[in-house]
C-alpha cells in the first residue's frame, strides 16, 4: 500500500526544483572534496557541469532500460521499472563524477531482479552481457557485487519500489466493470502502456503516487483518442463533490504532461564528448574519491578499461 | 561518510551505538547478538549479515525480511525492524530483543499450558498474521521457533526471510520450498508454485495443535512421510474433498492407500468442543476454505470461558532452556488497559508504617 509505504513517505518531492537542488549538490560535494584534497592544476572545468551530468545521465538510463528489455529470460516490467527508479535515486545524492554510471545501472537492475523476487542467478544475469566473454562477465559480476552494498545503502534501504503498472491494470479492470460508457477501454492500454515506460524515463516516479501516473496516462490515451472521460472522475473516482481535489488532480497531470513532454533524447555528439570528459574524471579521480575501497584491490578496472561494459548495448539506442 | 542528505542528521549510523551483551544465536544468514543501545539503555537484538565469499551478493532472504518489515506499520503482534545499517562487508538488522520463543515455551513449561493460555498465544498469533495478511505479506515460515515472546509475554512473528508481498501481478510463480516442513500445506507438499496466504493459516492450526497437544501434530520425518502424517489424520484427499488437487505438479507422482479422515478430537483429546471447532477451520484441504486469520478471531473460542489469558500470565521461559533466574529488575511495567486495576493500586495498609498521614 502506497500511503504508508518507504516511497510514500521518503521518496516524493515537492517540485522539479527540489529534485534538481539535490543533483546540484552532488554535483558540488564531488568538486569540493576533490578540491580540498589540494590536487594540483586543478580548475572548475576539470568537472562536469549539471547539464552535461544530466546528458550523461540519460544516456545510460536508456542503455539501462536497452539492456533489461533485451535481457533473457523477458524481464517483467515491474522489475525495470523498480531499476531505473534505483538508479534515479541512486544519482539525487550521488553524481556521475563519483560513481560511474555504467556499472551502477547494472548494480541497480541486479538489485531490482532479487528484490522484485525475478529470480536469476548472477551467471545468468552477467551471461546478458553478450559483448562480454566470459572472464569479463565474470569481473562485471565482481564489481556489480561490490557495488550492491553502496547502493543499498544509497537507497537508504528502501527496497520496494510502487509502480504505476498495478493501478493501471486496476484502472482497466475498473472501467471496465464500472464505466459502461466507454466502449473498449482495451484499446486504451497501447497508448497507456507507451506513457508509462515514458513515465519511467522522467522525474514523474519522484514526483507523483504511481497511481495518479497510471491515471494520467489513462486519461491521456483516451484524450488522444477523442474521448471525454470527465464523467468516470466525476461519476466512478467520486470527484463530483470535491471540485478543489479535482482541480489540483488536473494541474498534477498538466505538470507530469510537462514533464514528459520536455523530456530529451541526449545527442550522440554530446554524449562522446562528455564520455570522454567523464572517463578524464574517473581515471583522475577514481583512486582518490573512492572510499569504498575494502574489498576492491583494482577498482581500476572501471577507469582503465572503460569499454568493459560499454558494449553491452552496442546497437546503439534510438537516438 | 555521510552522503545522504538528511539520514545524516539523525544517525551516527554504527556499531558504536551499541555495546555488544553476547551472542545469541546463529541465524540463516549470520549471526544474531545481544547488545545495548548505549543511547536509550534499550537492549536489542543485532543480526549481521556478512557478504562475504557470497556468490549472489546480499542474499535473497535478507532483502525479504527487510523488505516485508519496512513497509509495514508497528504491529504488536509483529516484530519490529529498528534500524539496518552497513557494517564492515556487510550490514547489521537490529531488532528488538526477546527473551524468548514459543517452542521454548512448548518445550520447556512445567506444566502443560493451560487452555486459557493456549487462547491467549493464539489471539496474539491470529492478530500477528492477519495484521500481515491484510499489508498482503505472506510470511511462509510459520512455526514456534518464529513466534517470538518478549518479556512481557507478547507473542510477535519473527524472521521474515521468506515472506513474501503477494500484490504482484501477474502469473509469477512462487518457490514450494517454503515453510518448515512439519508446518508445510499440503498443496506445497504436492509441489503448488502458485498458491496463496493460505499456507499460513494451515501453519497456524498445525501451532494450534502442537500447543493444546505439547507435540507437534505432524512431525514427518521427510516430505513423503509428512505428506503421510497428514493424509493420515484429514483421510486421503478426494475430488470431492479437494478439487484443486488434480492440477497440482505432484500429484500422480505418488498414491497412499485410501483411509477415512480421523476426527480431530481424537487427535486432540480433552480439548474443548470450540477448540476443535476452530482447528478444524484451519486444517482443511482447500486453501480457500481455510478460515482467514480476521475471521478466526471472532471464533466463539475466544469469547467463551475460560477466556484467552492476559500476557502476564503467560511463561516466559529463558533462552536457552535455563530455569529462569530471580528477577532482580522489577516487573515490565507495560501499560495495558486489560491490566486489573488493583495490580496497580498499593495496598494501603503496606504504606502506614511510612506515612503519617495515614
Amino acid at each position: 500500500m502506497f500511503h504508508n509505504s518507504s516511497q510514500g513517505k521518503y521518496w516524493i518531492w515537492k517540485n522539479e526544483d527540489e529534485i534538481e537542488q539535490k543533483r546540484c549538490k552532488a554535483n558540488l560535494k564531488f568538486r569540493n572534496k576533490i578540491l580540498e584534497s589540494g590536487k594540483p592544476g586543478l580548475s572548475e572545468s576539470s568537472f562536469m557541469e549539471r547539464h552535461e551530468e544530466d546528458v550523461l545521465f540519460r544516456h545510460y538510463e536508456r542503455r539501462m532500460m536497452d539492456f533489461c528489455n533485451a535481457f533473457k529470460p523477458a524481464m517483467p516490467k515491474s522489475v525495470v521499472g523498480t531499476a531505473i527508479m534505483y538508479f534515479r535515486r541512486f544519482y539525487l545524492f550521488n553524481s556521475i563524477m563519483e560513481y560511474h554510471p555504467r556499472i551502477i545501472m547494472l548494480t541497480c537492475a541486479y538489485l531490482s531482479c532479487k528484490v522484485d523476487e525475478f529470480n536469476v542467478s548472477s551467471t545468468q544475469f552477467v551471461g546478458n552481457l553478450l559483448q562480454e566473454t566470459p572472464a569479463g562477465q565474470e569481473r562485471v559480476l565482481e564489481q556489480i557485487l561490490e557495488f550492491e552494498l553502496l547502493l543499498i545503502q544509497q537507497l537508504k534501504f528502501h527496497l520496494v519500489v510502487h509502480n504505476p503498472y498495478r493501478p493501471m491494470e486496476g484502472l482497466l479492470i475498473d472501467l471496465k466493470t464500472r464505466y459502461p460508457a466507454l466502449e473498449n477501454p482495451e484499446s486504451l492500454r497501447k497508448s497507456a502502456d507507451d506513457f508509462l515506460t515514458q513515465a519511467t524515463i522522467t522525474d514523474a516516479g519522484l514526483l507523483f503516487p504511481p497511481s495518479q501516473i497510471a491515471l494520467t496516462a489513462i486519461l491521456n490515451s483516451a484524450s488522444r483518442a477523442g474521448l471525454n472521460m470527465e464523467s468516470y472522475l466525476n461519476e466512478c473516482l467520486g470527484m463530483k463533490e470535491d471540485k478543489e481535489t479535482l482541480s489540483k488532480m488536473y494541474e498534477s497531470m498538466r505538470r507530469m504532461k510537462t514533464i514528459l513532454k520536455k523530456y530529451e533524447l541526449p545527442k550522440p555528439e554530446e554524449v562522446n564528448t562528455y564520455k570522454k570528459k567523464l572517463e578524464r574524471i574517473h581515471a583522475e579521480f577514481a583512486t582518490s574519491s573512492n572510499k569504498r575501497k575494502r574489498g576492491y584491490e583494482e577498482d581500476d578496472h572501471v577507469t582503465k578499461e572503460p569499454r568493459l561494459t560499454e558494449e553491452i548495448m552496442s546497437d546503439e539506442d534510438m537516438s | 561518510m555521510c552522503r545522504g542528505t538528511n539520514s545524516c542528521l539523525k544517525r551516527t549510523t554504527d556499531m558504536e551505538q551499541y555495546s555488544i551483551l553476547g551472542r545469541i544465536g546463529e541465524g540463516a544468514h549470520g549471526i544474531v547478538f545481544k547488545a545495548k543501545h548505549i543511547e536509550t539503555g534499550e537492549t536489542v537484538a543485532l543480526k549481521k549479515v556478512a557478504l562475504r565469499r557470497l556468490e549472489d551478493g546480499i542474499p535473497n532472504q535478507a532483502l525479504r525480511e527487510i523488505k516485508a518489515l519496512q513497509e509495514i506499520e508497528d504491529n504488536e503482534h509483529v516484530v519490529k525492524l529498528k534500524d539496518v545499517f552497513p557494517h564492515g562487508t556487510g550490514f547489521v538488522l537490529v531488532f528488538d530483543f526477546m527473551l524468548s520463543d514459543l517452542s521454548e515455551v512448548i518445550r520447556n513449561s512445567q506444566r502443560p499450558l493451560t487452555p486459557a493460555q493456549v487462547k491467549g498465544y493464539m489471539m496474539m498469533l491470529l492478530k500477528g498474521v492477519a495484521f500481515l495478511h491484510h499489508n498482503n505479506i505472506m510470511h511462509r515460515d510459520l512455526k514456534p521457533a518464529n513466534l517470538l515472546i518478549s518479556s512481557s509475554g507478547h507473542l510477535k512473528i519473527a524472521d521474515f526471510g521468506l515472506a513474501r508481498l503477494f500484490s504482484e501481478l501477474g502469473d509469477r510463480l512462487y518457490s514450494h520450498q517454503v515453510a518448515t516442513r512439519w508446518y508445510r500445506a499440503p498443496e506445497l507438499l504436492y509441489g503448488a508454485r502458485k498458491y496463496d496466504e493460505g499456507v499460513d493459516l494451515w501453519a497456524v492450526g498445525c501451532i494450534f495443535g502442537e500447543l493444546l497437544n505439547a507435540s507437534p501434530l505432524f512431525p514427518g520425518e521427510n516430505d513423503i512421510e509428512q505428506l503421510c502424517c497428514v493424509l493420515r489424520v484429514l483421510g486421503t484427499p478426494t475430488q470431492e474433498s479437494w478439487p484443486e488437487i488434480v492440477e497440482l505438479p505432484d500429484y500422480n507422482k505418488i498414491t497412499f492407500k485410501e483411509n477415512p479422515a480421523i476426527p480431530l478430537e481424537e487427535i486432540v483429546p480433552d480439548t474443548s468442543p470450540q477448540a476443535v471447532d476452530l482447528l478444524n477451520k484451519f486444517l482443511v484441504y482447500p486453501s480457500k476454505q481455510r478460515c482467514s486469520a480476521r475471521k478466526a478471531l471472532l471464533h466463539p473460542y475466544f469469547f467463551s470461558s475460560p477466556l484467552p489469558a492476559h500476557h502476564s500470565e503467560l511463561p516466559i521461559p529463558q533462552r536457552g532452556g535455563r530455569p529462569p533466574r530471580q528477577r532482580l529488575q522489577a516487573p515490565p511495567t507495560d501499560f495495558s488497559v486489560d491490566l486489573p486495576l488493583q495490580n496497580s493500586v498499593v495496598d494501603p495498609a503496606l504504606l502506614q508504617g511510612h506515612a503519617s498521614c495515614l
